[in-house]
């Protein structure tokens, strides 16, 4: 389920090909947090997408698995799906947000004195 | 200005050079980013938000010491995340220095007394400690969201210095600053004893938590002209002269996104330091597949428009001083005497 402040954590756009595909590639690519890459053949990766390059002779994305040293590279005509399951770690700290904190903290400081 | 002579004459040759031989597109300081794990979470910073598995990850000293040769550019700046926390800090800055690269190893000193005590640092004239300080403590503390760091960074510069350590300092700008307590803060730095400053607007970090906070252009030139047209002479700025003239308005530069090409752990960084468009694998592909002429202030990319950062502007004063006799006389007359 997405949110205002986490417009894509959680969203699954469901089965994908062609331009559909590349755009979401571009938006898991620019997503702070894990994605879980659907290939072809069913099996299932889940990890950060930190590259891609659409202009290639084969199209490819970038991904450090979260349960790997090493970065994959999986080429686009490769991936079925691909769903927003990690948490947007760029969402949700936002300067106001800690500003209130900051209040916060100073009014139970200034009470505890 | 308060760049080492030997610093200076290893600069200018390379310039120099680089300009004999007619290549237009070169490096000048190579921005090494060896992890993105960081101690703080600044409102301004858009680097470390990343998932867990990536933060705990970080390059090694060999795939760092492969970036800088591949690289070549003389001057190399650590920033990070918190650089160190990287377990191989002491061996990496080692290797660095008996390449005879100047290393200014960028930190917000929160562990920089405890790792002195440690000895895994030896004073050299190519390494400095630039230490992040965003203003006096009240701007610093509020700037890296935790109360208490400033003084954690004076005690760990005082530690630095009274080893014989070069400690320079780098500092962010946004709105809202004020130029009488950056003045103000130019003179504790001073007391302080660091060799010299370094300033640069901020960037607007997508990723950032604060969006509200950067300057646009306009008043860029304004803090800027008021913060350092009637310099005092003990100020000392470890950049080039032109870049902070230009920040003053009295410039009209062009971005030089090359100028300080990003390693990190995802490869070659495109364009820049700041825009994360993609990787490219070596130094080489970076510089020869990037469409450089869709990034800078003239090229109407929206991203490029208010930037004014020391990343991409500072290497091209560093070359306006040697591509012409008035860029040549203005660095000469501002080194000498102080005035911006």
């Amino acid at each position: 389920m997405t949110t205002d402040e986490h417009p894509l954590e959680g969203w699954d756009p469901g089965p994908l090909e062609g331009a559909a595909l590349a755009d979401v590639i571009e938006q898991a690519f620019d997503y702070r947090g894990d994605v879980t890459l659907v290939r072809e053949n069913g099996s299932e990766l889940v990890g950060y997408v930190f590259n891609r390059n659409a202009e290639a002779a084969t199209p490819f994305v970038q991904v450090f698995a979260t349960d790997g040293d090493d970065p994959v590279t999986i080429p686009y005509a490769d991936i079925r799906s691909i769903r927003f399951t990690g948490r947007d770690t760029a969402a949700g700290t936002s300067y106001a947000a800690w500003l209130r904190r900051r209040e916060a903290a100073k009014a139970v400081g200034s009470r505890g004195a | 200005m308060s760049v080492p002579l030997s610093q200076m004459w290893t600069v200018a040759t390379y310039v120099l050079k680089q300009r004999l031989r007619r290549n237009r597109r070169y490096p000048l300081v190579l921005m090494l980013e060896p992890l993105f794990r960081c101690n703080l979470a600044c409102a301004g910073c858009g680097k470390i938000q990343y998932p867990g598995h990536v933060l705990r990850k970080h390059l090694t000293v060999e795939q760092c010491l492969a970036a800088v040769e591949e690289c070549g550019a003389p001057m190399v700046s650590i920033p990070g995340g918190e650089p160190l926390m990287y377990p191989d800090i002491g061996r990496l800055v080692a290797e660095l220095v008996k390449r005879r690269k100047y290393v200014y190893l960028c930190t917000n000193a929160i562990l920089l007394k405890e790792k002195l005590e440690e000895g895994i640092f030896a004073p050299s004239k190519y390494l400095s400690f630039s230490v992040h300080m965003d203003g006096l403590r009240e701007e610093h503390d509020e700037a890296v969201c935790r109360d208490g760091v400033y003084d954690q960074a004076v005690e760990g510069i005082r530690e630095a210095l009274r080893r014989g350590f070069r400690v320079t300092t780098n500092t962010t700008l946004f709105d809202g600053a004020s130029p009488i307590r950056m003045q103000m803060f130019f003179d504790e730095m001073m007391d302080l004893g660091v060799e010299g400053m370094m300033l640069s607007p901020g960037y607007s970090y997508s990723k950032a938590p604060d969006q509200e906070h950067f300057l646009r252009r306009q008043k860029t030139h304004e803090l800027f002209s008021k913060m350092l047209s009637n310099p005092k002479k003990s100020w000392k700025f470890n950049q080039s002269p032109l870049f902070l003239q230009f920040l003053m308005g009295k410039w009209d530069f062009e971005c030089t996104p090359w100028g300080n090409p990003t390693y990190n752990l995802f490869g070659w960084q495109r364009p820049c330091y700041l825009l994360q468009e993609g990787y490219a694998a070596s130094f080489k592909e970076l510089m020869e597949t990037t469409r450089w002429e869709g990034y800078g202030h003239k090229s109407g990319n929206e991203k490029c428009k208010d930037c004014m950062v020391h990343c991409g502007y500072e290497p091209t004063a560093v070359d306006t001083a040697f591509a012409s006799w008035k860029g040549f006389k203005a660095t000469v007359a501002a080194t000498l005497t102080g005035r911006l």
